[in-house]
C-alpha cells in the first residue's frame, strides 16, 4: 500500500469532499429532471445516504488533519476558527433567503432545481461548520487531558460514526429510534462539555473575546438548526440529508459545549484577575529562583524581589534597608515613596516599634514576617520581613498600606516564600564568588607547587664510581622534603637530604630557605659538622620558633673511596654492606637544625668517616617512608625498609627505588602516602 | 584524634596525652602548655603511655618551650613514651634537652 505523505491527505480529502458534493447534486438533479419529466430515474435514496456518508468522513478527516496540523493554536485562535466559519454559514444562509425575499413570488422562487441547489450548499456549510467545531472543541477538551478523557472522546467519535449510518435504518422518519439516539448524543455532549480546563488561562482582555466569538457560535448553530429543521417538511427537497442524525448529533454537541463554554468564561470573569496575579507569582517566583547569572549582581534578584512583593501585596509603598559593614542602615529600592518621607517613615517606626521582638542579631529570624500597625497620617499597616543569608540577617524588606490590616495570610505567605527564595539566589551568588575565589587560591597553589618542584634537581651528580636517583611527593601540594647533590672538585660529591618540621605552605617556606642556605654555604667547602654548625646559626635567625629541619650532610670521595658525614636530627641512614650482604642504620648522634638555637649546639654535632666499597648501597630517606602507615595503625618501620634493601641489593637504583616505594604502597594497601612527604635517594657504589 | 587531660597534683601537673599529635592539632597541645604555664606550674609531668604517634609539628611544640623553661627554671619529664615515639624523641636529638623516662615513679624522682 502506498502511505500518503501527510500534506497529501487534507488535500486528497479535500478533493473526494467536493468531488462527493458535486455528485450528490448530480444524483438530485438527475432526480429531479426524473420526477418534472415522469421517467423514473432508478435513483435510489440509498446512493445520496452513502454519498452523504462519504463526504462527512472526508470532511471530518480533513478538519482533522488541518487543525492537528497547527500545533500552536492558541485557545482564541481556535475558538476564531469556529466562529469565522459559523459567520460564514450564517452568511451565506441569510443571502439566499434574501435573495428569495427580493425573488417575491415570481416563477423562479418555486423552481425546484434551484431551490434544492441552494439547498445542498446550506447543508455543504452547514457540515463544514458543524465538523469543524466539533474537531476544534475536541482540542479544548483535550486540554490537559487525562486518559479517562481520551477514553470517553474515542467513545464519542464511534457513536458519531456509528449515528451516520443511522440514516440506512430509520429511513429518514422521526420515530422513536431516532429520538433515543438523540437523547444519547445530547446526555454524552453534556458529559463531554464539562472539560472547559482551558478557559482560565485566558486573561481578561482574551475571555472577552472568546466571549463574543462564542456567542456568534451560538447564534449561528441556533439559526442554521432552525433553518434545517425548515426543510424537513419541504416538499421540494426529495431526499432530506440534513435530517440525519449524525448531523442532528452534532448540532446537539457544539451547541451544548459552546453554551458551558460561554456561560463558565462569563462567571470565570470576575476571578481571572487573581488566576493572573497567581500566575505572575509563579513566574515571579522563577525569576527569584533563577541564579544570578555572570556579570549581575545581587542588587538585581533584590530589586525583583521587592517589585515581586509589591505586586503581590498590593501595596501602597515599600522599600529595602541593608546594613553595611558599619550596621548603618542604607536604603534601597525606594517604591512609590521618596527619599524625605522614607526616612519619617522609618524614624516614626523606630520609635513606635511596630514590630516588636526583632532584634538584627537573633538568629531565628529566618522565615519570620513581621505585622504592625504604624500611626501615619497616610500607610496605616506595615509589614517586615528579615532577609536573612548564611544565618545573618543582612537587610529587611518593608512594605506599607494605606489601609488597615491591609496584608492577609495569603499575602504573608507568598510574600515570605519571595523573601526565602530571594535569600537563597543571594546566598548562591556569594557562594559561587567564593568558590571562583577558592579556585584563584588552587591556582597559586599550583604555581607554588611548580616552583617548589623546580627546586628540587633535575639530574643528581655523580661520576662512574657510583649511580645515583632520588624523587619526592608531597602529601599537600606543597611539601618540606629536600634532598641535593653538589660536586665540589673532581672527586668529591656533597649529598644532602632534609625534612622541615610541618607540613604545607609553611614547610615549603623554610624548605627553599634551607636550600639558599645549603648553596651558600657548599660553596665554602665545609666539613659536614661544620656545616651542621653553620646551618643552625643561619636557621636560628630564621625559622619560628617551634620549627626546625632534620638533616642528613655527605661528602662522598671516590679517589680515597671514603664517606665522611653527619646527621642532624634526620632518620638514620640505611647502608648494605656487600661484602656482609647486610644491610645497618648508621648510628651518630645529632640533633635537628633550630632545636637549640645557640653555642650549646656544637656538643651536639658529630661526625664519621668510613670506606665504602663496590656493591656497597646508601640509602637516604625521610620519615613519611617509616611512618608510612597501613589501614590498622601499624607503621611501615626500619625493619621493612631493611629487608627490601637486602633483598633488592643486585638490583640498580633506579629499580632499588621502585621496589622499595612498591613495598611501602603494597604495606599502607594504596597509591599513595596521605599524610606526609616523603622522599628517597640511592646511591649505589661501583 | 589527641586527647589531652590535665592533672593537678601537689606540687607538679601531669599533662596525659592520649592519641596521636600531628600538624592540625599540636595547636592544642601548645595551648595547653600555656594553660599550665599560666598557672605557674613548675614542675611539669607529660605522661605519654597513650602516646601513639607525633608528628614534627607535635615535637616542634615541646622544642618551642625549652628556651623558656629553662629562663623559668620550670622542669619537664616527659615519661611512659612507648618504643616507636620514644625512637622520634632519639633520633631528632630531644633527648639530649628533655629529661625522658619509662615511667611515673622515676619521672617523679626525677623532679625532685
Amino acid at each position: 500500500m502506498i502511505r500518503l505523505s501527510s500534506p497529501n491527505i487534507g488535500k486528497v480529502s479535500i478533493l473526494v469532499a467536493i468531488l462527493t458534493w458535486l455528485s450528490l447534486l448530480f444524483v438530485d438533479i438527475t432526480r429531479i429532471f426524473g420526477l418534472l419529466n415522469q421517467l423514473e430515474s432508478g435513483v435510489s435514496p440509498e446512493v445520496s445516504f452513502i454519498l452523504e456518508i462519504t463526504f462527512f468522513i472526508m470532511v471530518y478527516i480533513f478538519f482533522n488533519h488541518s487543525i492537528a496540523r497547527n500545533e500552536r493554536n492558541e485557545f482564541l485562535n481556535l475558538i476564531w476558527r469556529g466562529a469565522s466559519t459559523g459567520l460564514l454559514a450564517l452568511g451565506v444562509s441569510l443571502l439566499i433567503r434574501l435573495f428569495y425575499y427580493l425573488l417575491g413570488d415570481s416563477r423562479l422562487a418555486t423552481d425546484p432545481l434551484l431551490k434544492n441547489f441552494f439547498y445542498h450548499i446550506n447543508f455543504a456549510l452547514t457540515t463544514l461548520f458543524l465538523i469543524s467545531c466539533t474537531l476544534l472543541w475536541k482540542r479544548l477538551i483535550l486540554y490537559q487531558k487525562t486518559k479517562k478523557i481520551v477514553q470517553q472522546w474515542q467513545a464519542f467519535e464511534i457513536l458519531l460514526l456509528v449515528s451516520m449510518f443511522f440514516i440506512f435504518f430509520n429511513k429518514n422518519t422521526l420515530d422513536y429510534s431516532f429520538l433515543f439516539g438523540l437523547v444519547f448524543i445530547t446526555i454524552f455532549s453534556i458529559s463531554l462539555s464539562v472539560n472547559l480546563k482551558w478557559i482560565p488561562y485566558l486573561t481578561f482582555k482574551e475571555k472577552w473575546k472568546s466571549i463574543l466569538f462564542l456567542f456568534i457560535i451560538l447564534l449561528a448553530t441556533s439559526y442554521l438548526f432552525v433553518e434545517v429543521l425548515s426543510y424537513s417538511d419541504s416538499k421540494v427537497i426529495l431526499v432530506n440529508l440534513t435530517d440525519n442524525l449524525f448531523l442532528i448529533g452534532l448540532f446537539s454537541f457544539v451547541f451544548f459545549y459552546t453554551l458551558f463554554s460561554f456561560l463558565v468564561t462569563l462567571f470565570n470573569l470576575p476571578t481571572s484577575s487573581v488566576f493572573e496575579q497567581k500566575l505572575v507569582e509563579a513566574i515571579n517566583f522563577q525569576r527569584l529562583s533563577q541564579s544570578i547569572k555572570p556579570g549581575q549582581s545581587e542588587n538585581q534578584v533584590l530589586d525583583i524581589l521587592v517589585d515581586s512583593c509589591m505586586s503581590a501585596s498590593y501595596a501602597d509603598a515599600g522599600w529595602l534597608e541593608l546594613r553595611d559593614e558599619m550596621n548603618a542602615s542604607v536604603f534601597f529600592h525606594k517604591r512609590f515613596i521618596d527619599k524625605e518621607d522614607l526616612q519619617k517613615l522609618f524614624d516614626l517606626i523606630n520609635d513606635t516599634k511596630p514590630f516588636a521582638n526583632f532584634e538584627w542579631e537573633k538568629e531565628d529570624n529566618e522565615n519570620k514576617v513581621f505585622q504592625g500597625k504604624i500611626a501615619d497620617s497616610l500607610y496605616k499597616s506595615a509589614l517586615m520581613v528579615p532577609l536573612v543569608v548564611n544565618q545573618r540577617t543582612i537587610g529587611r524588606i518593608y512594605l506599607l498600606k494605606e489601609v488597615k490590616d491591609g496584608f492577609n495570610k495569603e499575602m504573608v505567605n507568598i510574600i515570605s516564600t519571595f523573601v526565602g527564595q530571594a535569600c537563597i539566589s543571594v546566598e548562591n551568588y556569594r557562594l559561587l564568588n567564593e568558590a571562583i575565589k577558592n579556585e584563584r587560591y588552587k591556582e597559586e597553589l599550583k604555581i607554588a607547587q611548580r616552583v617548589q618542584r623546580s627546586l628540587l634537581p633535575d639530574t643528581l651528580h655523580h661520576d662512574d664510581s657510583f649511580e645515583i636517583c632520588g624523587f619526592s611527593i608531597a602529601a599537600d601540594e606543597v611539601g618540606g622534603d629536600y634532598y641535593e647533590t653538589k660536586k665540589l672538585g673532581d672527586n668529591q660529591f656533597v649529598l644532602i637530604i632534609g625534612d622541615v618540621s610541618g607540613k604545607g605552605t609553611s614547610a615549603a617556606f623554610n624548605m627553599s630557605q634551607m636550600k639558599g642556605i645549603f648553596h651558600s654555604l657548599v660553596q665554602l667547602q665545609p666539613k659536614p659538622s661544620d656545616f651542621l654548625l653553620m646551618a643552625n646559626n643561619a636557621l636560628s635567625q630564621c625559622l619560628e620558633k617551634n620549627h626546625f629541619i632534620t638533616t642528613s650532610y655527605f661528602i662522598i670521595d671516590t679517589e680515597k673511596k671514603t664517606i665522611n658525614y653527619s646527621r642532624a636530627g634526620h632518620c638514620p641512614t640505611l647502608y648494605y654492606d656487600h661484602k656482609k650482604k647486610e644491610s645497618e642504620y648508621l648510628s651518630i648522634d645529632g640533633m635537628g637544625l633550630g632545636i637549640l638555637r645557640n653555642n650549646l649546639y656544637k656538643q651536639y654535632v658529630h661526625e664519621k668517616t668510613f670506606s665504602f666499597f663496590p656493591g656497597d648501597i646508601l640509602v637516604l630517606y625521610t620519615d613519611g617512608i617509616v611512618e608510612a602507615k597501613n589501614s590498622k595503625g601499624i607503621e611501615f618501620g626500619y625493619e621493612r625498609l631493611k629487608t627490601v634493601v637486602n633483598a633488592s641489593a643486585t638490583l640498580n637504583v633506579e629499580q632499588i627505588q621502585n621496589k622499595i616505594i612498591q613495598e611501602v604502597y603494597k604495606f599502607i594497601g594504596k597509591n599513595r602516602i596521605a599524610d606526609d612527604d616523603y622522599s628517597l635517594m640511592i646511591i649505589k657504589f661501583n | 584524634m589527641l586527647n589531652i587531660e590535665h592533672i593537678k597534683q601537689k606540687g607538679y601537673s601531669i599533662l596525659q596525652l592520649s592519641g596521636e599529635v600531628d600538624a592540625s592539632n599540636s595547636v592544642d597541645l601548645d595551648a595547653a602548655f600555656q594553660e599550665i604555664l599560666s598557672e605557674g606550674a613548675k614542675r611539669i609531668l607529660v605522661d605519654g603511655s597513650k602516646l601513639e604517634y607525633i608528628s614534627s609539628a607535635g615535637l616542634g611544640v615541646f622544642m618551642s618551650y625549652l628556651e623558656e623553661f629553662q629562663e623559668k627554671d620550670i622542669q619537664l619529664v616527659i615519661f611512659g613514651l612507648l618504643e616507636k615515639v620514644h625512637q622520634v624523641f632519639v633520633i631528632l636529638g630531644l633527648d639530649k634537652l628533655i629529661t625522658l623516662k619509662p615511667n611515673q615513679e622515676e619521672a617523679l624522682q626525677a623532679i625532685v
